[in-house]
């Protein structure tokens, strides 16, 4: 373990530093005054869930193709830091949905979708703890890493093909931008933020995974204490000595 | 000897999962009258409002086919040993094939299955019946993507100690459009609209899992 933080660890909290500093300074949503500045972590997180989503599918589609191990690690970490920024997602649209909406959850197709992809993902990495050999797992979760993909177009559409309470895309939608430029820079520099959180969670995620890996490589075959060891069979001859 | 065709040894694997499936009844003797109960408690824990009872009864049978219908495709008759796995492969069946076979076998038990509890719901629940003709291709396109999706699962949980639980943790989130199509379909009826946005949805969930099934079934089957 490195005791001084990498350049990359640095750069990350220079970022967030900034990208606070930015949230808090923007202007307050007209309607929805200081409540709105919670979207500068909602859009970045959902952003970043789509982004580890579509990580593990093009690491799962390579490991089919090359079976590298690397890329196994690689579509695994994006899985579990995906699974994280998912549910910091809904949680933080309930958060916010309470005071707006007045509820804490609504039968909305963007937060039925989003809460699906979630429980997918969980699927997805219960599939894993699952699997003992690592190939098997590889090979299983890679599969199911490239089907799960088909719900994020889904979620991300779900605004735009249903009715629906949530806001329809403001930024990542085929027209200009509507929001605030201010509000705007404030959230882009939010979204860089998160990425190089993103970043650095997944290496630290995957070097975790290849230090497991070495250590059960070194612990592989050797003798290790078994349940039930203590106990053993009562010896014949020893009980009876003059049993013919 | 002239070896069968792909569809013929679909047609052969499918058959020998229904005999075994005729044999040990789980799907149809067990999980169905356990679907059968379930649709009995929703009306007392929601309350015994006849009304009410009307306007979700669709919607409840439509989450009871779903949730049980999953147990229904990964029945205990509907894996293999790694032996009848080895035995197959040698043969030269292909992956694909296999899994082909079974998902004919569990279309088949999951729309039986679906026509056991419909009668159950009418009965208890009294829901309207004007979309009843839609139903006619509901059922089948429902029962079909179930069992694709089913079989997937079935296939990526092989061989686990939890893969009845598993398994629908897998299937129901992916599932989701085809309780919405099948509730919908209703839905769209009731106000006088055409449903037919809806089973086309259907019908691309089906295609979509169906494609799913024939690309990964040969890295499904190299585990064994």
């Amino acid at each position: 373990m490195r005791p001084v933080p990498g350049r990359l660890t640095a750069v990350t909290v220079v970022a967030v530093a900034g990208a606070l500093v930015a949230a808090l300074t923007a202007p307050p949503d007209r309607l929805q005054g200081n409540l709105q500045r919670l979207m500068y972590v909602h859009v970045p997180a959902a952003w970043l869930a789509y982004l580890s989503f579509a990580i593990t599918l093009g690491a799962s589609a390579g490991w089919l193709w090359k079976r590298r191990a690397s890329l196994d690690r690689l579509a695994s970490a994006s899985a579990e830091v995906g699974v994280f920024f998912t549910g910091l997602t809904i949680a933080l649209g309930s958060i916010w949905g309470k005071p707006v909406w007045g509820v804490w959850w609504t039968w909305d197709p963007r937060l039925v979708t989003t809460a699906m992809m979630f429980f997918v993902y969980l699927g997805y990495l219960a599939l894993r703890r699952a699997t003992l050999d690592a190939t098997v797992r590889a090979r299983r979760s890679a599969v199911f890493g490239v089907l799960a993909f088909a719900q994020i177009p889904v979620v991300h559409m779900s605004v735009v093909w249903w009715r629906a309470v949530h806001q329809p895309p403001t930024v990542l939608k085929p027209a200009a931008p509507t929001i605030d430029e201010w509000m705007l820079a404030a959230l882009l520099a939010n979204v860089l933020a998160f990425t190089l959180v993103y970043v650095v969670l997944l290496r630290a995620r995957i070097r975790l995974a290849v230090a497991e890996e070495a250590y059960d490589a070194a612990h592989d075959g050797a003798a290790g204490e078994l349940a039930g060891q203590a106990i053993t069979t009562p010896d014949y001859r020893k009980e009876f000595p003059n049993h013919v | 000897m002239t070896p069968p065709g792909p569809a013929r040894q679909a047609l052969e694997l499918a058959r020998k999962d229904l005999l075994l499936e005729g044999r040990a009844g789980e799907a149809l003797l067990v999980t169905a009258p356990f679907g059968g109960v379930a649709l009995l408690l929703f009306p007392l824990a929601i309350g015994t409002d006849v009304p009410l009872l009307r306007s979700v009864g669709y919607g409840i049978y439509w989450v009871v086919v779903l949730l049980f219908g999953v147990l229904v495709s990964l029945r205990q008759s509907a894996t293999d040993t790694p032996a009848q796995a080895a035995l197959l492969r040698l043969t030269g069946v292909h992956p694909a094939v296999r899994l082909t076979g079974r998902a004919a076998a569990n279309t088949l038990l999951l729309l039986a299955f679906q026509l056991i509890l419909l009668p159950v719901t009418v009965m208890i629940y009294d829901p309207p019946l004007d979309s009843w003709p839609w139903l006619l291709a509901v059922l089948p396109l429902v029962a079909a993507g179930l069992a694709v999706l089913g079989t997937l699962a079935g296939a990526l949980a092989q061989g686990f100690a939890g893969r009845a639980t598993l398994g629908p943790l897998l299937v129901i989130p992916l599932a989701l459009p085809l309780l919405l199509s099948a509730t919908q379909v209703a839905e769209a009826v009731r106000y006088g609209r055409q449903p037919w946005s809806w089973l086309a949805l259907l019908l691309l969930v089906d295609v979509v899992a169906a494609l799913a099934v024939a690309l990964s079934a040969r890295s499904l089957e190299e585990y064994s």
